[in-house]
């Protein structure tokens, strides 16, 4: 029989709580056969990646995986005897007490219960991964789940067969003349139903860029500068945000569908695109602005240089978060500084004494373009070293069977 | 018996877990995501001595149970333990496990007041002072000129193999502050 998995998620902000859990629910029910239960607290966040899902049920069946609205769990709710909290969320209080009464009453296959937790490349992080938090007055403890990028970690969600796609499409596409910014628009603006055909052909030198963002300040300096440039650009401006920081530096408001032309550069106003368009758009860009936890592991499987916005935190927390994967993504790497340069300055870390910026954004963005060929390069291999340790889905199953046998040996 | 966030655990408190009394001889905060924080611990249970490292939420609740302290200063070491005498001239033996985290502040005739706590007649811990003074025993020379951007330097205390970073300027023989929390360097005296 299927082993039975609860995944728990709560929403909040944006969309990558759910993006996360949802990916790996599909991984964990396609490529290793789990049944999965999908808690979630705000359906309508979901509806955006699975437009299959429909608000009025509390419990339904889309693509394998059974989704069910939060506030439908009870005290009458089965658990499963592996249940995932992800982010930290508390599971509900009625269902803790059932999970406790199932490892009481029922031992076996003992009950396994984890917390997964964020994204980090932080040194700390191997040294929590997998570790239990200490039970009240049962043995049934919480594990800690930490996905991170070395072996020492629960590695990246990445679905089987994910490298070999990337690279068919980037050879199909750097052969073809659909490569072209006006092929690849219709096609993201045709999946979500607003088709709109392309009236102007790839321009020579043209530079293909994807926003993705939270609220910036540099915005504004960016995009006047790339008008600016004798160089084409062509900036997809994603669904939210950053299509409203962009509307704001126009002067007038932007929708989906939209393409202005500014100088030399293009603005292509995107809809919210469902995951696999968003990869695509990733995929075929030249630079990529991503934020938060996952599109910004999309981003890293996408062979592209990413300029990453780490998700803000207290005490500048995310200082650190930013540093310790910068440090690390960039081993081997020629030129680290200009690429850490870049990165400090999007995400507004005020220069020290251990780093210091003697130019403005401009400057530092015609720094990367110097060396595109060398990042690019670097971008795939980067992708292919991590492609090497095992996916977060698998390294969490194989968790699970090491946790149920360390019990019921112990 | 009361309770304290897990996220305000430091070495030498001792709190209950699954009914058995631990104290912790290292607590690791670290934010994990957006404003969530973990802490790391390595415990020592009183009743069986086992030693164990355990994660949890930093808002997590424990109950922690107030034990008998008492202030005392450092004697001498006789490996594996470590003696301190209270007011009284009372002698009391600590394990060097026991202090791990706080073993690397010890030296010859420190006159650091220390609080000691014990369990049941035992001393189980030792806190020092929030911030010490120790004396670099070793540290490189600042290279004039030096332009790569590094601001600390790593500087090894006397009596000690402790190694920390401290500010580039600090040299031989200055007398340093470290906060024993965290281990880190504050400021030269």
């Amino acid at each position: 029989m299927a082993d039975h998995w609860d995944i728990f998620c709560r929403v909040i902000d944006n969309y990558g709580d759910i993006g996360v859990c949802w990916r790996l629910a599909r991984q964990l029910h396609h490529e290793l056969g789990i049944r999965v239960r999908l808690w979630i607290d705000q359906l309508d966040v979901l509806t955006h990646l699975c437009p299959q899902v429909r608000m009025n049920l509390g419990c339904q069946q889309v693509d394998g995986i059974e989704i069910c609205q939060w506030e439908t769990c009870s005290e009458e709710t089965q658990p499963a005897r592996v249940v995932i909290e992800a982010f930290a969320c508390e599971i509900p209080g009625c269902y803790q007490r059932s999970l406790l009464s199932l490892h009481e009453s029922q031992p076996n296959p003992p009950v396994v219960w984890i917390n997964l937790e964020y994204l980090s490349a932080e040194n700390w992080v191997s040294e929590c991964h997998g570790l239990a938090t200490p039970g009240s007055s049962t043995s049934l403890r919480k594990h800690f789940f930490f996905p991170g990028f070395t072996t020492e970690t629960g590695g990246l969600l990445k679905e089987a067969g994910l490298r070999g796609q990337v690279r068919r499409y980037q050879q199909k596409f750097t052969s073809q003349s659909s490569q072209a910014t006006p092929d690849l628009w219709a096609r993201l603006v045709g999946k979500t139903g607003e088709n709109q055909l392309p009236d102007s052909q790839k321009m020579p030198g043209e530079l293909r860029v994807s926003l993705f963002c939270y609220q910036n300040p540099w915005i504004p300096r960016l995009l006047d500068y790339w008008s600016s440039r004798s160089a084409p650009t062509s900036l997809f401006v994603t669904h939210g945000l950053a299509t409203n920081q962009v509307a704001k530096w126009c002067g007038y408001s932007l929708k989906a569908g939209d393409r202005r032309q500014i100088g030399a550069l293009e603005l292509l106003i995107l809809p919210f695109l469902p995951p696999p368009a968003y990869d695509e758009l990733l995929w075929s860009c030249d630079f990529n602005f991503v934020r938060g936890e996952d599109s910004f592991v999309r981003a890293q499987w996408a062979n592209r240089p990413l300029i990453w916005q780490i998700y803000p935190q207290e005490d500048a927390a995310h200082h650190k978060k930013l540093e310790a994967f910068l440090s690390l993504y960039l081993r081997g790497f020629s030129n680290v500084e200009a690429v850490s340069e870049f990165w400090r300055l999007w995400n507004h870390i005020p220069p020290d004494r251990s780093w210091a910026h003697t130019s403005g954004i401009e400057d530092a963005w015609e720094k990367l373009l110097h060396f595109r060929q060398e990042w690019n390069r670097h971008s795939e291999e980067w992708a292919d070293r991590l492609d090497r340790k095992s996916n977060l889905a698998n390294n969490l199953e194989m968790f699970v069977r090491k946790i149920r046998e360390e019990t019921s040996s112990s | 018996m009361s309770v304290k966030l897990a996220g305000d655990l430091q070495s030498g408190n001792v709190v209950i877990v699954e009914g058995n009394p631990l104290v912790v001889l290292k607590a690791q905060y670290n934010k994990s995501g957006r404003n969530a924080a973990v802490v790391k611990l390595r415990m020592k249970n009183l009743l069986t001595g086992r030693v164990s490292e355990t994660v949890v939420k930093a808002d997590e609740k424990m109950e922690q149970i107030i034990l008998d302290k008492k202030e005392c200063t450092y004697s001498y070491s006789a490996p594996p333990v470590h003696v301190f005498v209270d007011g009284d001239y009372n002698q009391y033996e600590i394990d060097a496990e026991t202090m791990a985290d706080v073993e690397k502040y010890l030296m010859p005739e420190m006159t650091d007041v220390v609080e000691v706590t014990f369990y049941e007649s035992k001393p189980i811990s030792v806190v020092f002072p929030k911030v010490i003074i120790r004396e670099v025993e070793y540290t490189e020379p600042v290279t004039r000129g030096d332009t790569s951007g590094k601001i600390t330097k790593a500087a090894v205390l006397k009596h000690s193999k402790y190694e920390l970073q401290v500010s580039a300027f600090v040299e031989i023989g200055d007398k340093i502050e470290i906060d024993t929390e965290t281990g880190e360097f504050r400021r030269r005296c």
